[in-house]
């Protein structure tokens, strides 16, 4: 090959998005590259480091492309959250085709200037996994959980429940062990972490989504700028708003096979009814208007970040 | 060179390095930082990466268990805990050839039981049991010996922090890998006291004898472990029942072997100087080495040196039990020389999808635990075997008076009973699934 | 010297005695938390339930990101004692034929490398820190920038600096001298 990049992650290579999405589009580069391009794996942080560094491994270059959550460095992509807002995520690829635009009109010179972005997506609806059953926001009052990111956290709080902060993977023992009562992720993630054996009720919002999470896809800007333009245009031509939303939607659709699992096991799926989930989406305004304000405070336009997102999620939601 | 050549060359050049008397965190370090500029044509990369590592290892939360366990051993040693642990299994067991040394695999054991990290297990027992050992005229070399394979049964008897990064590396149930640790734990402690009594009969020199204990007194050492049994139980019984974590049972215990040194009177500013001072010594060296680890794992990773070797094992097309021989063989050499949590971490992403295609006549999640345990045997061996054995390391730092060369004699015979043990394992998984409903 | 690197340790011990304490504090307002949520307490005593609650007990906030910061902080103010006390792990084993001269050649060159390396570590944890400062990372609970940590850890990094240079300095008098500077040169432990 002529370029070999090394794209580096948290996740073992057996999981889904490396595998559906990760793998799927470097297999295609290579392929369409004619072998000129290759791309070297290197799965659950081989290079090492922890997970909230790879986004400073692909600035430095210490890996060439990295696959990362923006929360896990809270404060450096502040923008992001305006998708993890509470009930703002519809579905994951419209969501992911907006968060991709939005991107591109207010973070890519900004929050994003120091790498060249590939991909920008979101996960499935993220839901409560509980070992009580949580159907009003009372029920959450004392609950000990682990929240995914900076906004669901404030959410919680707000909402009466008591969060515990420890890193995913520590999230099957804690839960197992009773160090918390319940944990907030997607059904994807759920496979994983082995959720469903652990707790037996799940509370999903109908058509609604509670919360989801923002992810990077990012390449060394230094290295992106070295490669011969006939090997940046196979790149571009397999990355951005289409693999955005290639891969916002590969993730909703990897939520089927661990919820099957959950309903196989005869656990209780909660489905709130319209009525309810308009308790919570009150419940939850405090929480936005909270992350607007402080967004405007710092001079990064909370309000029109948020009005832009909704219309853009509104548009391709529509479609 | 190539990138795989050069990581195939640091073997060489890192065991020269540490057979030179370099500090071992230094020379996987200085492979690690010499190797990936090598690798790259230039030092962007080792600069990088020293950036943010050595923070974020120093801060890792789940390592956090070392210091405080460590800090757990040295209150538990100076309010005479831990010494009347091991005071109890000795007035049991002292009087018979080597038994004194039985009793420090015994105290290890117990120690085991609310420790998750080998290392942590052997320095705090060494501690206590290496003073008594030599007092009663133990040889040196014997007693490291003892004590560093003592201290393997920290990881291996549940819990252990390996166990934890397997199961999620695997996506495997923490709670039944612990279980499933449980009888190989027991096993391993067993066989280590059939080696002692082999060993003493074979150097009949090498253990002193002591006169047996009264009755009375063995009652009333057994008595003496009163607070021991608090603390552990509070400890161990915390971490199964789900009162805390791992990490915050680490904290757990130590704050109450404090305050039991406390009120007992023995804890004075000198000696929380001095506890303080002795763990300082051992976390500093423990993370250092840990440190080097990371940088060398980084470039060997980075080199595809474990991955070439792995792609080589699948493509010779061999049984599933010459394959399963193959890695557990990898494991014991390349223990010889690595790190047992970076090796797990570089190696399992590897191993265990290959491990998975092939059948063994059990369920996925049989043949997924099943291997999670006997890689975490072959992994706490390589803790033991010499040129680079962590616990030898660890505890012969503790007791400079004896010579490495007579540790690496001496813990041959531990080694040997050790597989024994994964000959048996695998040759019977039932002994490790038994517990697994 | 000497008590530069035995106040450095002592401090970082104190940081690491006051996360003990900090972490078994969480652990009971944790415990409280939950036995005043819990139905046994509630059906004995709802008001005493009640009284628990109000008292606002719950785990402490964001123990586990100062944890994390502090231990960093402890480790790096462990390392200077590590080295003056030269307590890092070796192997002797093969050493030990060599003549005696060769060895103490060997620890000097090694002792300055290890010097060297430890300044290499302090001189990227500073640039690791102005990094940090630029892109405004804060912690996921506390909110407080992760600079901070940094720097607290780069203090003690420099201090660990100074002493791995006395160290390199006394090693090479003591080559050239043949008296010892150290606590534990070669002449202290044979
Ligand atoms: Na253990
Ligand atoms: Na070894």
């Amino acid at each position: 090959a002529d370029v070999t990049l090394r794209m580096h992650q948290f996740l073992p290579a057996q999981a889904s998005v490396p595998k559906n999405i990760l793998d799927v589009w470097a297999d295609k580069i290579e392929a369409e590259s004619g072998g000129r391009i290759e791309i070297q794996r290197f799965p659950a942080m081989q290079l090492g480091g922890k997970p909230p560094q790879l986004i400073d491994q692909a600035i430095d270059g210490v890996a060439d492309i990295i696959w990362t959550v923006s929360g896990y460095t809270p404060g450096r992509f502040p923008r992001t959250e305006v998708f993890e807002l509470p009930f703002t995520m519809t579905n994951a690829e419209a969501v992911s085709r907006a968060y991709w635009d939005l991107a591109q009109e207010t973070m890519i010179d900004d929050d994003f200037k120091q790498f060249k972005v590939l991909g920008l997506w979101v996960h499935g609806p993220g839901l409560i996994h509980s070992k009580k059953p949580v159907e009003s926001i009372g029920d959450l009052n004392g609950v000990k959980l682990r929240a995914p990111t900076r906004v669901t956290n404030s959410l919680f709080s707000s909402l009466g429940a008591t969060p515990v902060g420890m890193p995913v993977p520590a999230v099957p023992e804690a839960l197992s062990k009773g160090v918390i009562d319940a944990t907030v992720i997607p059904w994807e993630v759920t496979g994983a972490l082995k959720v469903s054996e652990l707790v037996k009720n799940h509370t999903t919002f109908g058509d609604d989504s509670l919360y989801t999470t923002t992810f990077i896809f990012a390449m060394n800007k230094e290295r992106w700028d070295a490669l011969p333009d006939d090997l940046k245009a196979i790149i571009d031509a397999n990355s951005g708003a289409e693999f955005s939303a290639f891969a916002g939607k590969q993730m909703q659709m990897d939520d089927d096979g661990p919820r099957q699992l959950a309903v196989d096991l005869g656990n209780n799926i909660i489905t709130l009814s319209p009525d309810q989930v308009a308790e919570w989406k009150t419940a939850a305004q405090a929480t936005t208007e909270a992350w607007v304000a402080e967004m405007d405070e710092k001079g990064k336009d909370g309000t029109g970040l948020r009005a832009r997102a909704l219309e853009l999620i509104e548009q391709y939601t529509a479609n | 060179m190539s990138m795989l050549e050069l990581g195939y060359a640091s073997f060489p050049i890192l065991l020269l390095m540490i057979f030179l008397r370099a500090p071992i965190g230094l020379a996987m370090m200085l492979c690690g930082i010499g190797g990936l500029y090598f690798a790259m044509g230039g030092s962007n990369m080792f600069m990088a990466k020293l950036k943010s590592e050595t923070y974020s290892t120093f801060s890792s939360y789940s390592l956090t268990i070392i210091p405080m366990f460590l800090l757990m051993g040295q209150f538990a040693t100076l309010s005479g805990m831990s010494k009347a642990l091991f005071n109890a299994a000795e007035s049991w067991l002292g009087h018979r050839r080597g038994g004194v040394a039985m009793a420090a695999v015994g105290s290890c054991a117990g120690f085991g039981a609310i420790c998750g990290s080998s290392l942590a297990t052997a320095a705090t027992m060494s501690r206590v049991a290496l003073p008594e050992l030599r007092r009663y005229g133990y040889s040196g070399g014997f007693s490291t010996a003892t004590l560093a394979a003592g201290g393997t049964l920290g990881i291996l008897i549940p819990p252990s922090v390996i166990l934890v990064i397997y199961a999620i590396l695997t996506e495997q149930n923490i709670a039944k890998l612990f279980l499933a640790a449980f009888i190989p734990g027991i096993l391993a402690a067993l066989g280590y006291i059939i080696t002692i009594s082999l060993y003493v009969r074979r150097h009949p020199d090498a253990a002193g004898t002591r006169a047996p204990v009264p009755y009375p007194e063995r009652i009333r050492a057994l008595l003496d472990v009163w607070p021991v049994l608090l603390v552990f139980g509070l400890v161990v019984g915390g971490i199964y029942l789900g009162w805390f974590t791992p990490t915050e049972g680490a904290a757990v215990g130590a704050a109450g072997t404090g305050l039991i040194a406390l009120v007992s009177g023995n804890l004075t500013w000198k000696v929380f100087v001095d506890s303080i001072l002795a763990t300082a010594h051992s976390t500093a060296m423990i993370f250092f080495i840990v440190l080097g680890a990371g940088m060398y794992n980084g470039f060997l990773a980075l080199s595809q040196v474990p991955q070439e070797l792995s792609g080589w094992v699948i493509g010779q097309g061999f049984s599933p039990w010459t394959v399963l021989m193959l890695i557990l063989v990898f494991y014991l050499i390349f223990g010889c020389l690595m790190d047992s949590l970076s090796m797990i971490l570089l190696t399992i992403p590897i191993f265990f999808p290959v491990i998975s295609a092939l059948d063994f006549g059990m369920s996925p999640e049989h043949v997924a635990i099943w291997f999670g345990i006997l890689v975490l045997i072959v992994v706490e061996v390589g803790l033991i075997t010499p040129p680079v054995g962590m616990n030898l390391f660890i505890i012969n730092a503790m007791d400079r008076s004896t010579p490495m060369v007579q540790t690496y004699k001496a813990v041959m015979w531990f080694v040997a009973s050790d597989l024994v043990r994964v000959v048996i394992l695998v040759l019977f998984p039932a002994i490790t699934l038994f517990l697994i409903p | 010297m000497e008590r530069l690197a035995r106040f450095m340790a002592i401090v970082g011990g104190l940081v690491l005695t006051f996360l003990v304490l900090l972490t078994c504090v969480s652990v009971l307002g944790r415990g409280l938390n939950t036995f005043g949520h819990s139905d046994l307490l509630n059906y004995v005593s709802k008001s005493l339930a009640d009284a628990l609650i109000a008292t606002g007990v719950s785990p402490v906030n964001g123990d586990f990101e100062i944890v994390e910061a502090g231990v960093a902080f402890a480790i790096f103010s462990f390392l200077p004692i590590c080295q003056l006390y030269s307590a890092h792990a070796t192997v002797d084993v093969f050493t030990n034929f060599l003549p005696r001269k060769l060895n103490r050649l060997l620890i000097v060159f090694w002792e300055i490398v290890l010097t060297a390396v430890i300044l290499l570590i302090t001189w990227r944890l500073y640039a690791g820190m102005q990094s940090k400062m630029a892109n405004g990372e804060i912690t996921f609970l506390l909110q407080f920038p992760v600079w901070w940590a940094y720097a607290a850890s780069f203090a003690a990094a420099l201090v660990a600096s100074v002493v791995g240079i006395y160290c390199a300095i006394a090693r090479v008098a003591e080559l050239i001298s043949g008296r010892a500077y150290m606590p534990h040169s070669e002449e202290a432990v044979h």
